[in-house]
């Protein structure tokens, strides 16, 4: 008991507390609790971003439906609302992502994954700026 | 009080675990509706034809190869691992058993794609139930365990004795959750004194993760009345884990934490753990002793109202072992069993018995005089008994009654054949054995 206790504070105040007070990264025990503690919504700004998959057909771009890249509907939520696209834009992930759509829509010839935001939610609301981040041929 | 005193009465000392016997269904529903939607799409989510994602903060990086290495034919395995775990996590069969293998599973999944399942919400679960499995104390109630067991144990299992330390650790769990919650809202990177970030969720495009609610629109054009909010969600994490331990203002932290979830539920796309676990952990902070008085004040007035009398044959050992598993099942003493045997006027108890009739089948008499038996007598045990009201659609289907009376008949005339003793063992045995 002493020692779950120890290990669940330690790893929820490792990152941001103790890693910063000792100057150095301290390790963290794998196989159980999150990363950097518990953080849910703790950091929220006036920025939003968001991830678009277009699908080309003879050169013209068309917006595919996220709720189809990803069908998987979940018990009272939606991931597609948890941003859980947003994970496909790292260039890391392309050929694999690539892949994936080729399978999932082999209607389309290509595919552009987009990276698009909202940079100010309170003032310029409508504003969104789009970022090319990878093609699929 | 000594610290070795206030360590004993905080974790050690033994309390009914009846508790933890609702919390494992709790658990169970909250694993399977995070793992199970995944399955529906197998090829999206964990064939070799899914995107997959690897959790490398949370896993080691040979974890993960190993596991990435999974050909489709163990992935299936490992569906059907955790269905079959699950299910028995669920009803409380091998409960401890059952728990471990369904923790297994879920790392597997976990490991082979952390996409959709990846959350902080999942690594929060993960914590729960590694507190699941560490000894068999959430199968003790409401479980097959506890049917099996079908003795005194057995029916006495809502008020089985444990070592507290399990609850202590999931309501402690639970309490530093909010806490350390409202302290990373505020501290370490959290904007949520220096800026207004409910303002800005309520924000989101419509393809955010909060929900369209009444009032949102109006919400989000009033920072002001956000700030407001903040203050008070903050407020709330930081008191609600003193509150919840202080007995006078448990009810009002209870309260407040249960609505908290709901509000939350309503009103963003937050995975089911805040629905399906959170809640029924924050339930854990009722005291145990005060389930198992609520349960013995039922039988106590079931007791002096009358109880249902069922009589028994005494003389054949699977009528008595149906009978103490029946009486397990029995939570709020409805039940009075009696070996007909050792009834000297059987008229006393209804005027239509008869010794032939409580040889050939079971025996209901209810307290206003209403007598079943056979099948019928076991549709109305099923009614009575709070336990076994998940049979009351089935055995009342068209056609079950038709079925039902038969196959009790048949199993009643060769009930010998099902005897215990050894001596016993054909159905040469009879009510003079």
């Amino acid at each position: 008991m002493i020692l779950w206790i120890a290990v669940f504070h330690y790893e929820t105040l490792r990152l941001n507390y103790l890693s910063p007070l000792i100057g150095r990264e301290l390790p963290k025990l794998k196989f159980l609790y999150p990363p950097a503690g518990w953080i849910m919504f703790f950091n929220v700004d006036r920025s939003y971003g968001f991830t678009e998959v277009y699908g080309l057909k003879h050169g013209q771009p068309s917006l595919i439906d996220p709720h189809e890249i990803f069908e998987t509907r979940f018990v009272w939520y939606d991931n597609i609302h948890r941003n859980v696209l947003i994970s496909v834009l790292s260039l890391h992930d392309a050929p694999r992502f690539c892949r994936y759509l080729r399978r999932k829509f082999p209607q389309y010839d290509g595919f552009t994954v987009v990276y698009a935001a909202h940079p100010d939610l309170a003032n310029r609301p409508d504003e969104i700026q789009r970022q090319v981040m990878y093609r699929c041929p | 009080m000594s610290v070795r005193a206030w360590w004993h009465k905080a974790f050690l000392v033994e309390r009914p675990s009846l508790s933890l016997g609702l919390f494992r269904i709790a658990v169970a529903i909250t694993v399977g509706a995070h793992l199970f939607p995944g399955f529906f799409q197998m090829e999206d989510n964990y064939l070799a034809t899914a995107f997959k994602e690897k959790n490398g903060s949370f896993f080691p990086l040979w974890a993960l190869q190993l596991i990435e290495q999974s050909p489709d034919w163990l992935v299936w395995t490992f569906v059907g691992l955790f269905g079959g775990s699950w299910a028995c996590v669920l009803i409380g069969l091998n409960t401890q058993a059952s728990c471990l293998l369904m923790g297994v599973s879920c790392y597997y999944f976990y490991a082979l794609n952390s996409l959709h399942i990846g959350t902080l919400s999942f690594d929060i679960l993960l914590v729960t139930l590694s507190l699941m499995y560490v000894t068999s104390y959430p199968g003790d109630f409401l479980s097959v365990d506890s049917f099996l067991r079908g003795d005194r144990a057995g029916a006495h299992a809502y008020k089985r004795l444990r070592p507290f330390f399990v609850q202590r650790l999931l309501q402690l769990q639970i309490a530093w959750t909010f806490l350390y919650t409202g302290l990373s809202k505020i501290t370490a990177g959290g904007n949520w004194l220096t800026d207004n970030p409910y303002y800005y969720l309520l924000r989101y495009p419509p393809q955010g993760v909060v929900r369209q609610f009444p009032f949102r629109a109006w919400l989000a054009g009033q920072p002001e009345v956000c700030q407001w909010i903040e203050l008070v969600v903050i407020t709330g994490e930081f008191a609600l884990p003193f509150l919840l331990f202080i007995r006078r203002t448990r009810p009002f932290a209870l309260l407040w934490g249960v609505s908290f979830h709901v509000l939350l539920l309503v009103t963003l796309h937050v995975p089911t753990i805040f629905f399906f676990l959170f809640p029924p952990q924050l339930l854990l902070f009722v005291e145990p002793e005060t389930l198992v008085r609520w349960i013995e004040r039922r039988r106590t007035r079931h007791a002096q109202r009358g109880r249902i009398r069922l009589l028994y044959d005494g003389r054949c050992g699977f009528c008595l072992a149906s009978v103490a598993r029946l009486f397990a099942l029995d939570l709020f003493g409805r039940l009075e069993p009696i070996d007909f045997h050792g009834v000297a006027d059987l008229r006393a108890i209804h005027p239509s018995l008869t010794r032939e009739g409580c040889q050939s089948r079971m025996q209901l008499v209810e307290p206003y005089g209403r007598i079943a038996e056979g099948f019928d007598a076991f549709r109305r045990i099923s009614v009575r008994l709070v336990l076994l009201w998940w049979l009351v659609p089935l055995l009342y289907l068209p056609g079950a009654r038709w079925v039902g009376v038969r196959a009790y008949d048949w199993v009643a005339a060769r009930r010998f054949l099902f005897h215990r003793n050894t001596a016993c063992q054909t159905n040469q045995c009879s009510s003079n054995t």
